[in-house]
């Protein structure tokens, strides 16, 4: 029995429910308690053991029914009725016998039977099911039956196929049916959500201006844990210590040298809060096919950072932080692209904008992260405004969605820039804009 | 002898509504699999479905102490697990240096006086000055004891790596006394209303219980249970009404502990059926926003009409 729950295990991994290895002894051990006869119970138990979110058992839910639905249904199913058949004929293949004589579930059992034979357990992708199909009928023996039938059809003079015959084609379309229904159903457990980890490798990979506008959706969600993870994982600097309160144990501990006498006092000590983040965004036409990503990243990391305000320019730049905050990732994204998107790149006017809107504000806790490909279509580079938004903050962070080889050609002026960047990215794909965010929170103290 | 698992439910659940405590099937077993495999319980859902109330009627029906530790930001192994007794210690400094003399007497030389020294029982962080708070004493407890960890996603993360220890091991270590292991393994509830994410690690190491808000026939026998004196005519309605308020999009959702709340008021209020005006007027028991009262006060007929039917 135990192949069942790794078996099972697996296909609560393959919908995205973690599970560990040492849940999965829990959950060998919890069996142990309650046993597979109360179907309930184990449902209820296993659901403790091995979901972790509310989500999480809502899948489970689905996932436990699918799953023990189709281990189960061999003593569930009714036996199916069988007419009885003009004697004179007999079906000669084995298959056939076996479709015209047996019950609903032993059928179902041969075709899971004949599934396992074909390793359907190593099905990955969507376009595999046709040839995992062919291949339990295969080894069912269709083969034979069809050579069967094609006799009975040479057999009839009139043209018109027999009884026998018509019924035999009936049952092995039904067969079929069902073939490819299990091969789904396997499909759904085995396969699918390996193929979504696939689609989320090659989104993570694929360069931004290069996703189809149609998969904003998947790569939100995709884009949205990455900014949680990151979130996540840098938060621990976030917390904001009580200030003024005596550390006890440290103070005794400082004081014997004074006879225990307390006198050097010792306070507990108060952690930095979470630095500021300016986020610059150009949503101009150059780099207009990144910018939706650009954006989604920005509403994203409003999301789950707090002290974060967004910026986005074209030629003249606006302010975006509160639209951002409360409002959904649509209408947010359009409504910053419709407002500044578009127009040709004027970084001089933007970096104007960005210094009379908030030079104020910039201290040496802030980070100033830039997103744009620095071309300025030949205009005034005014690189002093950005010297001086360099020398105020902590650092500035200029991530240039083109490739490093064509930075410089062109109307672009990434050298002129970089020199008042404390460093400059390349990054074109989510994976890259990831691992940049990632050094960003870590170093952004 | 041990009687089968489904019994053994049936027993809690029995057990369990005799101190007006009704539980859900799932609730059961999750108590009857923490009893038996010995792993704590975490236990999410909305505010207000008696996550808390499972740990106190837990303790009742195991007839065993309830240790509760209520956690809040800023909490830390000081307030949680131990403190020492500084005051003692400074007093017992004192005493040691008045006794030091004797220890002394006829030492030659500073080697020897320190070799002394040496050998003088030290009981500086001893037990005798070890204050124990409620995580500790729950290992300590010989007779065994509900150990209720409420609120645990309040705490700050730190806090928590502190509970993996004592959660997969039942145990402790203090730096100057060692590991300290329980006596009798403690039931552990530990509860969260979800203000952030709890750590996979301290997820891992739990039974995850999810109450959510009961469904009609589970509310009803609730209130029967903790309201007794409602007429059932009343009680039908009054379930019902909650029940639509949930599909309302509201700010906070009307949970078990206001639905409870309501029932007395209105058996305060002699009331044998629920009527618009009566509903209107003690909106404010159920709902606990001004906006959401505003929202209902125009559904009230619908939802006073449906409850009817």
């Amino acid at each position: 029995m135990e192949r069942v729950l790794t078996d099972f295990v697996k296909t609560l991994r393959n919908v995205n429910i973690r599970v560990s290895p040492a849940e999965t002894l829990d959950a060998t051990e919890v069996i142990e308690k309650v046993g597979y006869d109360d179907r309930e119970l184990l449902k209820n138990t296993l659901s403790l053991a091995l979901s972790k979110t509310p989500s999480e058992k809502e899948k489970f839910d689905t996932c436990f029914d699918d799953f023990f639905r189709e281990k189960l249904s061999s003593d569930e199913t009714p036996v199916r009725e069988v007419p009885d058949l003009p004697t004179d004929q007999t079906a000669n293949s084995d298959l056939a016998q076996h479709l015209l004589s047996d019950s609903y579930s032993d059928i179902e059992l041969s075709i899971s039977k004949a599934g396992e034979e074909a390793e359907i357990r190593e099905i990955k992708y969507f376009t595999q099911r046709a040839v995992f199909s062919r291949r339990i009928l295969d080894i069912m023996g269709v083969g034979k039956l069809e050579e069967e039938l094609s006799l009975l059809g040479q057999a009839n003079k009139d043209g018109l196929p027999s009884d026998f015959e018509q019924k035999l084609r009936n049952e092995l379309t039904h067969l079929r049916e069902r073939v490819s229904d299990y091969v789904q159903q396997q499909f759904l457990m085995h396969g699918d959500v390996t193929g979504e980890q696939l689609r989320e490798q090659v989104f993570k990979s694929m360069n931004m201006g290069q996703i189809d506008r149609s998969y904003l959706h998947e790569v939100h969600s995709l884009v949205r844990r990455m900014a949680k993870k990151l979130a996540n994982m840098h938060s621990r600097r976030k917390k904001n210590f009580r200030r003024g309160k005596l550390d006890i144990r440290k103070t005794i501990q400082d004081n014997w040298v004074n006879q225990g006498i307390l006198f050097n006092l010792r306070w507990s000590y108060k952690k930095v809060d979470r630095p500021k983040i300016l986020v610059i965004c150009d949503v101009s036409g150059s780099v207009g096919a990144y910018a939706r990503f650009m954006l989604m990243f920005l509403f994203s990391l409003t999301e789950v950072v707090s002290k974060i305000r967004a910026f986005v320019f074209s030629s003249h730049l606006g302010e975006v932080t509160d639209k951002f905050k409360g409002g959904n990732l649509e209408d947010s994204i359009e409504s910053a692209l419709s407002k500044y998107g578009g127009g040709s790149t004027d970084y001089s006017h933007a970096f104007s904008d960005f210094v009379s809107l908030c030079i104020d504000e910039i201290d040496k806790k802030t980070t100033v992260v830039i997103l744009g490909d620095a071309r300025n279509n030949f205009g005034p580079e005014k690189a002093e405004l950005l010297k001086s938004v360099y020398e105020r903050s902590k650092q500035v962070y200029w991530l240039n969605p083109e490739g490093k080889y064509r930075w410089n050609t062109g109307d672009s002026v990434m050298n002129t820039y970089s020199a008042y960047c404390t460093k400059v990215f390349e990054c074109g794909t989510l994976e890259q804009l990831e691992r940049v965010i990632s050094t960003l929170l870590k170093t952004a103290i | 002898m041990s009687k089968g698992p489904a019994k053994t439910i049936a027993d809690i659940t029995k057990g369990f509504a005799k101190h007006q405590y009704i539980c859900s099937e799932q609730i059961s077993t999750a108590v009857y699999l923490a009893n038996e495999l010995e792993k704590p319980i975490l236990i999410e859902g909305p505010p207000g479905v008696g996550k808390t109330e499972l740990a106190n009627t837990a303790a009742l029906y195991y007839k065993k102490a309830l240790l509760r530790l209520q956690c809040y930001e800023g909490l830390d192994e000081t307030k949680a697990l131990y403190e020492w007794r500084y005051g003692k210690q400074l007093l017992y400094t004192q005493i040691l240096k008045e006794q030091m003399q004797e220890v002394l007497e006829g030492a030659k030389g500073l080697k020897d006086s320190l070799d002394r020294l040496m050998e003088f029982e030290d009981i500086f962080f001893s037990e005798q000055f070890l204050e124990s708070r409620p995580l500790l004493k729950s290992l300590t407890s010989s007779e065994g004891t509900v150990l209720l960890i409420d609120e645990v996603d309040k705490a700050d993360e730190e806090f928590e790596a502190l509970l993996l220890e004592i959660l997969s091991e039942f145990q402790v270590s203090i730096p100057e006394l060692g590991v300290k292991k329980a006596v009798v393994k403690p039931l552990v509830i530990l509860t969260s209303n979800n203000s952030r994410e709890i750590g996979d690690a301290l997820k891992r190491r739990c039974l995850h219980l999810y109450i959510p808000f009961p469904d009609a026939k589970l509310e009803r026998e609730i209130i029967q249970a903790r309201v007794p004196e409602i007429s059932k005519n009343l009680q039908i309605q009054l379930v019902d009404f909650v029940q639509g308020l949930r599909e309302l999009d509201l700010k906070k959702l009307p949970a078990i502990s206001e639905t409870i709340d309501w029932a007395k008021t209105l058996i305060l209020l002699n009331a044998d059926e629920l009527s618009q005006e009566l509903a209107k007027s003690t909106l404010n028991v159920l709902l606990k926003h001004q906006q959401d009262i505003d929202v209902v006060q125009k559904e009230v007929p619908r939802l006073v009409m449906a409850s009817d039917g």
